[in-house]
């Protein structure tokens, strides 16, 4: 069953073309990559999902539901969690605090009682047991992804974002941050991730969607898209595609 | 500290302040008091907006001003007090609803520029529209006792601070804390952050309301003009600041610190507090951004360790 329908989807900074005319779909519980060269607009796009941009044209649908347009607050409470590039974790508050504004807000909206239980949970599942009280600015980097992600998923979302959630780990960190998001499908939630590091994007997704200059290129299973000339031709040049 | 503790240090001091009137021997100390609650007041309402949502508000004293000039107008015109001071809250929280709409669509410096041209635009006008000393009448002069006015300036410091306090705790003021940390982050969470800043304006302008009303009561004679004057504003800004800023209890400690050093250096120096509270000021934002609050917490951290 389909989750999401983006259906040409466009959006320009000035004269830039950074979406133009991009669809796809997403089905329920799928987890799908999104690939590209820096500047190709996965960001922008994930921004247009969550409702931090406003298209120019075209329709996002969740369920059915036009998404377009709306406040991130409100696309969040209709069940599209995010996290960001560069980790945005609330500096200031504990762990446990940081992921109780995603249950006490977002779709799940519990009562305290509740929320706490459930952020505790969270918390465990991420591997941040024994951290709730630390302040976020206390974590390591790794450790702040990992309550960003928590956070996250206690919005209750159906749809999660992961805009490179495992740039700048190391390969340690990128095996456990791989295992995590393995978890996460087992939490019920359907995931696009947007990621540089081509192997695991490969090993993680079930479908990629490629992305140059703004436009849709590809969109297939791992194995069809890493052997579509158009794809090779966008990463290694016309003269790489001659070579393989 | 902890909760309980804390609460029941809370009603012992209360207690003690309620029983000054009966033993304090000159009018002196009670006015210091009165100072020290009011500013408290004032301080902890400037709190709200800024400590825990994150939005440094600089036209502060307009909403004090418009408190005191409606309570005033209304008292000297025959409502009851605690009536006039609810309309002087009640003007003060609508201004700030309307202009809160459109001051927060400015984010960060621009927003405390912005609310600092709101405060003196206000106050220039009434200064011209209301050129003349506003002074008690002789018959209000003749019973004024100043025990009444200290005894509401608590009952609003306490009432204030319980606010404040289940504020810090709820959702609401959760997901202002969200919002002061980072406002995007805050929105991707489902946080409706102009819903929750209008709320902690509204909240914060009430009570800075309430002050003025008070102020407006307690002051025997003042221009108009002097409760929008840009000191309430700054005024409020440093106790939080040098107390604690987005802590329950920096603004008291910061509160007493101010009027301490304020009455007695006004003795001699007369305005030299503000210099040496502006020195305290960027030398807490620099080396101690938890101010008094978080020294003493230091504190005990060090003296936790000496102990055997």
């Amino acid at each position: 069953m389909t989750l999401l329908t983006v259906e040409r989807v466009s959006k320009a900074f000035g004269g830039v073309r950074a979406v133009s005319d991009v669809s796809f779909t997403l089905a329920a519980g799928e987890l799908v990559g999104v690939m590209g060269p820096n500047g190709s607009g996965k960001t922008t796009l994930f921004n247009l999902i969550a409702g931090a941009l406003v298209p120019d044209a075209g329709a996002i649908r969740l369920r059915g539901r036009d998404l377009a347009g709306q406040a991130s607050h409100r696309v969040c409470a209709r069940g599209v969690a995010r996290t960001f590039q560069l980790v945005r974790p609330f500096a200031g508050l504990t762990a446990l605090d940081n992921v109780l504004v995603g249950r006490l807000y977002g779709r799940a909206r519990e009562r305290r009682r509740a929320a706490t239980a459930e952020a505790e949970r969270l918390l465990r599942l991420v591997g941040l047991e024994g951290r709730a009280r630390l302040r976020a600015s206390q974590l390591t980097l790794m450790d702040r992804k990992r309550l960003e992600l928590a956070r996250a998923l206690a919005t209750a979302p159906e749809l999660l974002l992961l805009d490179e959630f495992m740039a700048g780990l190391n390969p340690t960190e990128t095996e456990s941050a791989m295992a995590l998001i393995r978890r996460l499908q087992g939490e019920g939630v359907t995931l696009l991730m947007v990621e540089h590091i081509v192997w695991a994007l490969m090993d993680l997704a079930q479908r990629i969607i490629v992305l140059s200059a703004g436009e849709k290129i590809a969109d297939g299973a791992p194995g069809a898209v890493a052997a579509d000339p158009t794809v090779v031709d966008v990463y290694l040049g016309s003269a790489g595609a001659g070579r393989a | 500290m902890t909760r309980p503790r804390g609460l029941a240090l809370g009603v012992v001091v209360v207690a003690a302040l309620a029983a000054v009137p009966r033993v304090a021997r000159t009018d002196a100390e009670l006015n210091f008091l009165f100072l020290v609650l009011l500013s408290t007041t004032l301080a902890q309402s400037w709190n709200i907006v800024a400590g825990y949502a994150g939005q440094v508000n600089l036209g502060h004293a307009a909403f004090f001003g418009l408190g005191a000039l409606t309570t005033r107008t209304l008292w000297i015109g025959g409502t009851p007090v605690l009536l006039a001071m609810g309309a002087g809250a009640l003007v003060a929280t609508a201004f700030a609803l309307l202009i809160g709409v459109v001051a927060f669509r400015l984010r960060g410096a621009y927003f405390a520029i912005g609310t600092l041209a709101l405060g003196e635009i206000l106050r220039i006008t009434v200064g011209n529209v209301l050129a003349e000393i506003s002074t008690l009448p002789a018959a209000t002069i003749a019973s004024y006792r100043l025990a009444d006015r200290y005894y509401l300036a608590l009952a609003l410091a306490v009432a204030t601070l319980a606010v404040v306090g289940a504020l810090g705790r709820s959702r609401a003021g959760l997901g202002m804390q969200a919002i002061r940390e980072d406002e995007e982050a805050a929105e991707a969470s489902g946080v409706n952050a102009l819903g929750l800043k209008l709320l902690a304006l509204a909240l914060s302008t009430a009570l800075a309301g309430l002050a003025g009303g008070l102020f407006a009561y307690y002051h025997i004679s003042y221009y108009p003009s002097h409760p929008f004057g840009p000191h309430w504003t700054f005024d409020a800004l440093l106790i939080t600041y040098v107390g604690g800023v987005g802590t329950l209890h920096g603004p008291v400690l910061g509160a007493i610190f101010y009027v301490l050093l304020k009455e007695y250096l006004a003795v001699r120096w007369v305005d030299f507090h503000l210099l040496i509270f502006g020195a305290l000021f960027i030398g807490i934002v620099l080396l101690l951004p938890g101010g008094l609050v978080e020294a003493a917490a230091r504190l005990r951290a060090l003296a936790g360790r000496r102990a055997p």
